[in-house]
């Protein structure tokens, strides 16, 4: 489905809602859903400790909301950042060698 | 891709799943222990909050010559608090104010990934990573600011800050009248997280 995006509306609580899902409220949680929450914290963990540069990452993550948003009205599904966020992450901890044999840990190499 | 696409619920699913396989295969292959991410996580959400933004700016109002250095050297300005450890680590070395000003509106957004200051702000609210919010707020800034109830003089410059992986803005709000010689404790509690995303003003004061 289309997001309309010309039109504003309030809900119940006089927050602002941009559309059907998404309203301007500081209240919300950040993460919907545990998973939201790990893949967050695995993308920065991985970073923070030398696995990839964080703009590695950066770039995997514009790349596949790209892909989102150019992609045709009725095959783009409802939006979900953090679906792109576990897209990026999977392709940037493959782009790297993190999972084959063989890969050595930053720490630990000479 | 579109078949993906046609099952919203089963996406969510696989999602959660592939998180779970990856963190599980990372840990397997000594990549990672099965405490890293819970570590990363507990420091984000306990150090890494709006707290830190709040007491950079009310120190801003207070203190002409530290809200001179914070405009122009962000992270030197920020490592003279006393904040947590790491403040200008992963990301916080990115970090750079804008001030508003009389006739100046700061906004920010990041139009292509949603990037943030982290270290100042916290994660970000859930409408920031919304692409309505980013695409508008792009578009039509001075539209959106008034539909948020930020009315702004005709001859208020709006100005759209694009955070990016080098530069992670965030906005040092206006000081609110009738607030002289509040303590920066006191100041602190008039800076809201939206008011240093640049979508609302700070105070008003009580």
């Amino acid at each position: 489905m289309a997001v309309d995006i010309s039109t504003l509306n309030y809900d119940e609580a006089g927050h602002v809602k941009f559309h059907s899902s998404c309203s301007v409220d500081l209240e919300q949680p950040v993460f919907d859903a545990e998973w939201q929450r790990r893949a967050f914290g695995l993308a920065v963990a991985l970073s923070e400790f030398g696995h990839y540069a964080w703009e590695d990452f950066q770039r995997e993550l514009i790349s596949a909301i790209g892909s989102w948003q150019s992609a045709p009205d009725d095959e783009k599904g409802r939006w979900e950042y953090y679906q792109h966020w576990v897209t990026a992450l999977d392709t940037v901890v493959r782009r790297h060698g993190l999972l084959e044999e063989g890969y050595v840990n930053p720490e630990d190499r000479d | 891709m579109s078949e993906l696409f046609a099952y919203p619920d089963d996406r969510e699913e696989a999602s959660a799943a592939q998180v779970k396989a990856l963190e599980a295969l990372l840990i397997e292959k000594g990549v990672i222990t099965g405490s890293t991410v819970d570590k990363v996580l507990g420091y984000f959400e306990s150090e890494m909050t709006p707290l830190n933004g709040k007491k950079i700016v009310a120190r801003a109002w207070v203190d002409p010559e530290f809200a001179r250095l914070l405009a122009t050297d962000t992270p030197k300005a920020i490592a003279q608090l006393d904040l947590p450890e790491g403040m200008a680590g992963a990301e916080g070395e990115h970090i750079a104010a804008v001030v508003n000003e009389p006739g100046v509106h700061n906004l920010v957004i990041c139009s292509l990934c949603s990037c943030f200051p982290w270290p100042v702000l916290g994660l970000p609210p859930y409408w920031y990573k919304d692409p309505v919010f980013r695409a508008r707020a792009a578009r039509e800034p001075r539209v959106v600011l008034a539909e948020l109830g930020v009315e702004l003089d005709d001859d208020t410059e709006v100005r759209v800050w694009d955070s990016s992986g080098h530069s992670r803005w965030f906005v040092v709000p206006a000081r609110p009248s009738g607030t002289e010689g509040w303590s920066e404790e006191q100041l602190a509690e008039l800076v809201t997280t939206e008011s240093m995303i640049g979508v609302a003003l700070a105070g008003p004061a009580a």
